[in-house]
């Protein structure tokens, strides 16, 4: 599907699956996905390929009815770095990984697999903190519009998941720079001179998200556009938590965030360190991008 | 506690609020010519001061300020408190998130933007400091590193209010030029404060490792450990106690404990000011709103008297040499143009943006000022050069933005 000269559909859906308590959950959310998309599912599984880890594999697809409708992976190794290059050679466009909601401190700095398939994946990472054996249609979607060069194809992908799921409403949330207006205010600008200000700063920025909705199909689907002030990423998290969202879309980091991001969090580094809910990360490899 | 007699009590009132009115209106009058608050505030401490009303009635200014007074210690101890505030919310201005978020692009831009202008003025007092008019002969090195500081330094607030005129303040040059001026606030304030540990006014001069150790030793600790105690704070304080108050309570009671800090372990206070200042304005759950709230606090009473204060202690006809102005002025265009320019260029911008970027680097402001200041108390300048550098700082600020319009309309 073709949203915005941006084809926002995922044709191959990984799923980085280990023999966890919340592995067939996360199987079930990633079929649903697939099958929302109809899309192929492959599953990337990294340990040693023997005979009994085999038939552990065997139950859980049985138990999910997934045998034989999907393509394994077994590679052995660093399980981040197996599962990025399965997603590479395997042209893999979403990858579904389940996430604790917050790290413990340690996690948190040398980071987790989750983590670091977030900060890292080279295409786009749906992480499913809350994972169900029987996934409900997401009905709130909030999309981050801060400015990126991913912008365009996370409301757009936004859009598409709210027409195939139906869901009623995207909120589209872009952050309201007040820091120049602060600063220059002080003793600067009458009350009245702020509040036009302010206003127009406002106006500015809904303009701006305005266009590139206008170029982006939601037919059924009703948008609102929330402005926030402050840090962006942590007024984000907190907006989605107000609405109790079902899901966050984000475009991905423009650049790759490492440790000292960590220290100093900033943008999207917030919401990766405390899931406020379901997260997906849109990054459309530059090979699709504009094609049908 | 001390008692202040009765006639004191009311001198010190009086003077409080002649500064603040006089402060005012030259504000508003400066405001209608789209100059900022500071330039208006200084001509007014200068009208107020042994310039215009010392000159014209002595006896009025002798009866107004006298000195020495116990009000007049107390003012002075008013406006040490109001340079330690004005650092705070300098350091409540670094927003480290767009450090982070832009610091890749502009660390070279603000690299160069600091490094030519401070060689540049660096390199001429260092040869000619009598022309200068060094205060101490034995402090030849500090001298000239203090100038170079002075001439690197930048005013993010005249920065903002150019770019937010121009309309330009979210492209990618105006993100740009705030980010860069932000680091070479912070690195400034770093060289400022391992000079004046080197000339070391109470305790004496301490060694540049011993100081550059731990001045940047404070930093880190105030940038982590520090910022993480307070981003555990202020979610209990916003829910806990009563909203501004509990905030305002804690972040004053911060700056001053920072900058007791810092001047106990031999760092100026107002760095300490300044650092926790970074720390609090990063910390997320400081929202916008407080932090308009403690500008508006500082900004509209504090900041006031001490620039009202700059013109009281010092007369500018007395000690104004126009060549040392002139010099001053010209070296502190020259550097920041030069080298700002030349790292925005760098950036990727065309060479007339980069001259526009840099001209809007120019801007000296508030800063330029305390800096001064602080020089002259330590004794590290005289009260021409302090002239000099107050006149550059007003001389840039106003002309950074119709340099930077007219740059940019070419």
């Amino acid at each position: 599907m073709l949203f915005s000269g941006v084809n926002t559909r995922f044709h191959k859906i990984g799923l980085a699956v280990a023999f966890s308590p919340t592995a067939m959950a996360l199987l079930a959310e990633a079929d649903r996905l697939a099958r929302l998309f109809s899309a192929e599912l492959i599953l990337i599984h990294v340990g040693k390929r023997n005979p009994s880890e085999e038939e552990k594999m065997d139950i859980l697809l049985k138990k999910t009815a997934l045998i034989g409708q999907c393509k394994i992976v077994w590679r052995e190794g660093k399980p981040e770095k197996e599962i990025l290059n399965a997603c590479h050679e395997e042209n893999i466009d979403l990858l579904v990984a389940g996430a604790l909601k917050k790290e413990n401190m340690v996690q948190h700095y040398v980071g987790s697999v989750a983590r670091t398939i977030m900060r890292k994946a080279g295409c786009s990472v749906y992480i499913a903190n809350n994972p169900s054996i029987t996934p409900k249609p997401i009905q709130q979607i909030v999309v981050n519009a801060e400015d990126s060069p991913h912008i365009e194809q996370a409301i757009a992908t936004a859009c598409q998941l709210a027409t195939l799921e139906n869901a009623p409403w995207i909120h589209v949330v872009r952050e309201l720079k007040l820091l120049g207006l602060t600063l220059s205010a002080n003793s600067q600008y009458t009350e009245q001179e702020y509040n036009e200000s302010k206003q127009e700063m406002m106006r500015e920025e809904i303009t701006a998200v305005e266009k590139i909705l206008a170029t982006i199909p939601h037919p059924k689907t009703k948008i609102n556009i929330k402005m926030v002030s402050g840090k962006s990423g942590f007024e984000l998290c907190k907006f989605v938590e107000r609405k109790q969202a079902d899901l966050l879309v984000v475009g991905a980091p423009p650049q790759r965030l490492s440790l000292f991001d960590r220290i100093f969090p900033h943008d999207l580094e917030y919401v990766f360190a405390d899931l406020p809910c379901n997260l997906l990360v849109v990054n459309l490899q530059k090979e699709n991008y504009g094609q049908a | 506690m001390g008692k202040l007699s009765h006639a004191d009590v009311v001198h010190l009132l009086l003077q409080l609020s002649i500064m603040l009115l006089v402060g005012r209106l030259l504000a508003e009058a400066a405001r209608k010519f789209k100059q900022p608050a500071v330039i208006g505030e200084i001509i007014a401490g200068i009208m107020l001061g042994p310039t215009v009303l010392g000159m014209i009635n002595p006896e009025w200014f002798q009866a107004l300020f006298p000195v020495p007074s116990t009000s007049a210690t107390i003012l002075s101890g008013f406006v040490q408190v109001a340079v330690v505030m004005l650092l705070f919310i300098a350091g409540l201005e670094v927003d480290l998130h767009i450090v982070w978020q832009q610091g890749r692009q502009a660390l070279g831009t603000s690299l160069f933007g600091l490094i030519i202008p401070f060689f540049i003025g660096f390199i001429f007092p260092y040869y000619f400091p009598d022309f200068f008019g060094i205060a101490d002969t034995h402090q030849h090195l500090v001298f000239a590193l203090f100038m170079g500081t002075a001439m690197a330094i930048s005013a993010l607030p005249v920065i903002v209010r150019i770019l937010m005129d121009l309309n330009i303040f979210k492209t990618r040059m105006g993100l740009l030029v705030v980010t860069s001026a932000m680091i070479d606030d912070v690195i400034g304030w770093i060289i400022f404060s391992v000079i004046l540990s080197m000339i070391g006014k109470h305790s004496g001069a301490m060694s540049i490792g011993y100081t550059i150790s731990v001045t940047i030793t404070f930093v880190v600790v105030m940038l982590t450990v520090g910022r993480g105690l307070i981003n555990k704070a202020l979610p209990w304080v916003n829910k806990k106690m009563a909203w501004p108050g509990g905030v305002l309570s804690l972040s004053l009671a911060l700056c001053f404990l920072g900058a007791a800090l810092t001047e106990f372990i031999g760092i100026h206070a107002i760095f300490g000011a300044f650092i926790i200042g970074v720390a609090l304005g990063d910390s997320e759950h400081f929202s916008e709103r407080a932090k308009e709230i403690v500008h508006q606090f500082i900004n509209n009473i504090f900041a006031p008297l001490f620039f009202v204060s700059i013109g009281l202690r010092v007369n500018f006809i007395v000690n104004f040499d126009w060549l040392l102005t002139l010099t001053i002025i010209v070296i502190a265009f020259a550097g920041k143009i030069l080298g700002s320019g030349l790292g925005t260029r760098l950036g990727g911008f065309s060479w007339r943006e980069s001259f526009a970027a840099a001209c809007g680097m120019n801007a000296r402001g508030a800063m330029e000022i305390i800096l001064g200041l602080v020089a002259l108390e330590y004794g590290l300048i005289n009260e021409r050069v302090f002239v000099s550098l107050v006149i550059m700082a007003l001389v840039t600020s106003m002309s950074s933005g119709p340099l930077m319009k007219w740059l940019l309309k070419r």
